[in-house]
């Protein structure tokens, strides 16, 4: 009878490596090269008619793989990707961006080093844009294939406002003061910002260092300057003077850039956000009005969005200086029951000219593959008057960008970052205190400084 | 009144088993208890038990939650929480978050229950209303409060609108009042579970108690403070336990409104354990955390246990 037990612990012991054993990635695919079913999963793009939009242009090509975009919001996406993945019931494809995401989910991604020597042949590398190589290769892996890239460290303008109160892009400090004075006078709000949110705070912080001392914050990033550098503390001064002096929005550190900042914007009520190549997608009429919708303003106008230079904020002469890294590549799950036709659509997005040159028109991102360019005769911009220029010079900008967005960054330094950033904004520290803490942060999380 | 009959059961119980001297038993053969409780044990040990023993483990672990290699690191997650002003700001926020949600609760569901016991028109559809907040989801809510408490939300609106403009503030954007915002959400969605509690315990009151009360001349006041708030003191110390426990929970309202922030203004031991977990994938430490949450929330039950029954016992 003793034996009993016994046996049913072993029975259900075994069942259960059994049934560990059937998730094994050596599971046969139940997919081909041209058709199944890829379920693919992914914060970016971040409406739903964007992803269907290259799914559709996919299906032209491929019309027996259907493919399912499911969009997670990204502050819930470490939630949601992890057991999803982990349990072998998750995405076949899914998002993968540079810095702490490629950190957290490289083991569950398959090497994509193949894949894009079969697709651009042995000098893939040359083919496409090195900072999509760099940021998404973790342990000699190629870890996504990256589709495009954005870059950061500008601010967007309402064409609108700026037009109807004789105003132009600040390029300095007292100018952007200058200009948020005229905007209140008219009851209007300025500049608004989700600075509960680390990344959007780490743009801004990134561009106020590169107005101080261009390269500072990738050097701390990488431990070659401390974060307690005068530069690093004069940023975190600026900071606090743009909350001081009332460029920020009131209540800022209780805002999320999405969806707060972004509505608030995209409904009229600021001229201004701090926003990267990816807003770029709604200077075109199609996705300002989809969004507009999804802000929940019903029969809105549309209207044209504007590039423009972050202001030398320190007053040094610097220009300061755009970063970016590869928006998402895609990786593809190595629990994937899907493959061949995960492999196809991963194939198709990242490296053929029909998924490239779709992923150019969305303005969304700038293509991985070289010499792929948005074709304006198709794009329909809101103005194109005013914005085809300063729209064509922003792409152009970031094909020699080089400089590292958050692909430097884990998930820990990031949280000293925000921590930082919103004990200085709230008054709770000073630019100093708040330097060390990060300093200490960084080091608790491992990065050593020369 | 158990305190004395239980003894006394037990006692007449073991007489003939002593008296046998081990031997055959009298009465009816009662079939053994393990069958019947195995179901439940099972659950309880299989998912409850092991999960507070396996995350007793992982507490010990320099752990993401799923690389294959996680490093024993002893007891350096709990010592490092000795270290973590974050977490003691949680600990701080969980206290005064207890103490006023409960005070405030209380007061509020007791008025209304005395309210409602009194002959009241319509007490039928206030009895709904103050309840419905309960059965509402906050992820429902939240973004409503969001927007009710955002710098050109409806409060600010209604603020200007009376001329109080002065007082208009980014309520969740600033550390000073995102706090008590919570405060004010969570009172507002649980004062309707007191309130039914309370009412529900006034209704036992004996109405002779009260009827004599009111003969020997003692107005409102005197009969709530005399006669029914000691009558509902064990009511009291079961909402204490549940709010105690339910502080140390909080999680859902502070991680909708303001997850958190500003600057961990709104940081509880539940936001903070999800915080650590999940985003910066400390799995070993925010086990930690919620083993001391555990062991926190046991000997809160416990203390409030033992003062309720040592006032009864006076």
């Amino acid at each position: 009878m003793r034996l009993l037990p016994v046996l049913a612990a072993a029975t259900l012991a075994l069942s259960g490596l059994a049934a560990c054993g059937g998730n094994d990635s050596n599971e046969s695919d139940a997919s081909t090269a041209t058709s199944g079913t890829v379920n693919w999963w992914g914060w970016t793009p971040t409406d739903t008619a964007t992803a269907n939009t290259y799914i559709a242009a996919f299906n032209q090509k491929y019309p027996d793989i259907k493919v399912n975009y499911k969009l997670v919001n990204i502050s819930d996406w470490v939630a949601a990707l992890r057991p999803a993945l982990a349990s072998g019931n998750g995405p076949d494809v899914f998002d993968m961006q540079p810095g702490a995401y490629v950190a957290q989910f490289k083991s569950f991604a398959e090497d994509q080093t193949k894949l894009a020597e079969d697709a651009l042949g042995a000098d893939w590398k040359n083919k496409v844009a090195p900072i999509g190589i760099s940021g998404l290769t973790a342990d000699n892996k190629l870890t996504a294939l990256s589709v495009g890239s954005v870059y950061a460290g500008m601010l967007w303008l309402n064409g609108d406002i700026f037009k109807k109160y004789n105003l132009t892009a600040p390029t300095t400090l007292d100018e952007w003061k200058h200009v948020c004075s005229v905007l209140k006078q008219n009851k209007v709000g300025c500049f608004v910002q989700g600075a509960a949110q680390e990344g959007f705070d780490q743009d801004t912080l990134q561009s106020i260092a590169n107005s101080v001392q261009p390269g500072l914050w990738s050097k701390a990033s990488t431990g070659d300057a401390k974060w307690t550098d005068p530069g690093i503390v004069k940023t975190l001064a600026i900071w606090k003077d743009l909350f001081d002096s009332g460029i920020m929005q009131e209540g800022a550190v209780g805002y999320q850039q999405y969806p707060d900042a972004n509505n608030d914007f995209l409904t009229g009520k600021y001229g201004m956000i701090m926003m990267g190549t990816w807003y770029t997608q709604y200077a075109t009429t199609k996705a300002m009005t989809a969004a507009l919708s999804a802000a929940g303003v019903s029969g809105a106008k549309p209207f044209p969005i504007l590039p423009a230079a972050f202001p030398d904020v320190a007053g040094a002469g610097n220009t300061s200086e755009m970063y970016g890294d590869a928006d998402f590549g895609l990786a593809i799950s190595t629990k994937s029951k899907n493959k061949a036709a995960a492999e196809t659509f991963v194939k198709w997005m990242a490296t053929s000219s029909e998924g490239q040159q779709a992923i150019a028109d969305q303005l969304n991102d700038i293509p991985s593959v070289k010499g792929v360019e948005p074709d304006f005769d198709k794009i329909e911009l809101v103005d194109p008057a005013t914005q085809k220029g300063p729209v064509e010079d922003l792409i152009t900008k970031s094909a020699s960008i080089t400089e590292p967005r958050e692909s430097l960054l884990s998930a820990d330094v990031q949280t000293g970052i925000l921590a930082a950033a919103t004990s200085v904004a709230t008054g709770k520290s000073t630019p100093e205190d708040a330097a060390k803490a990060l300093q200490q942060a960084a080091e608790a999380a491992g990065v050593t400084f020369k | 009144m158990t305190g004395t009959s239980t003894p006394t059961l037990h006692r007449a119980a073991s007489v003939p088993d002593s008296a046998d001297g081990g031997g055959r038993r009298r009465g009816p053969r009662r079939p053994p208890g393990l069958p019947w409780i195995l179901p439940a044990l099972v659950l309880s040990v299989g998912l409850i038990y092991y999960g507070i023993g396996y995350t007793g483990y992982i507490s010990t672990l320099d752990w993401d939650g799923i690389s294959p290699g996680p490093e024993h690191v002893g007891a350096h997650n709990y010592t490092r929480m000795l270290h973590d002003p974050v977490f003691w700001g949680a600990v701080r926020h969980t206290a005064v978050f207890f103490v006023l949600t409960f005070v405030i609760q209380t007061a509020l569901g007791l008025t209304f229950a005395c309210l409602l016991h009194s002959r009241l028109r319509l007490s039928g559809l206030y009895k709904v209303i103050v309840f419905v907040p309960v059965v509402l989801a906050p992820a429902i809510m939240a973004p409503v409060f969001r927007h009710m408490f955002a710098p050109d939300g409806e409060l600010n609106a209604v603020l200007r609108h009376i001329g109080l403009g002065d007082l208009a503030q980014p309520w969740i954007g600033q550390t000073s009042t995102a706090l008590p915002v919570i405060m004010f959400i969570t009172i507002w969605e649980w004062t309707g579970v007191t309130f039914v509690l309370y009412y529900a315990a006034m209704t036992q009151i004996d109405p002779s108690v009260l009827e004599a009360a009111r003969i020997d001349g003692a107005g409102n006041l005197r009969t709530l403070l005399s006669i029914i708030w000691p009558e509902l003191r064990g009511t009291t110390v079961a909402l204490a336990m549940l709010g105690a426990i339910g502080a140390l929970k909080t999680f859902d309202v502070p991680y909708l409104v303001t997850i958190g922030g500003p600057n961990y203004a709104t940081e509880f031991l539940g936001t903070y354990i999800y915080r650590q977990t999940i985003p910066l994938s400390h799995v070993g430490y925010g086990a930690a955390l919620s083993i001391v949450l555990l062991v926190v929330a046991l000997l809160m039950a416990l203390a409030l246990q033992f003062a309720g029954r040592e006032r009864e016992g006076r």
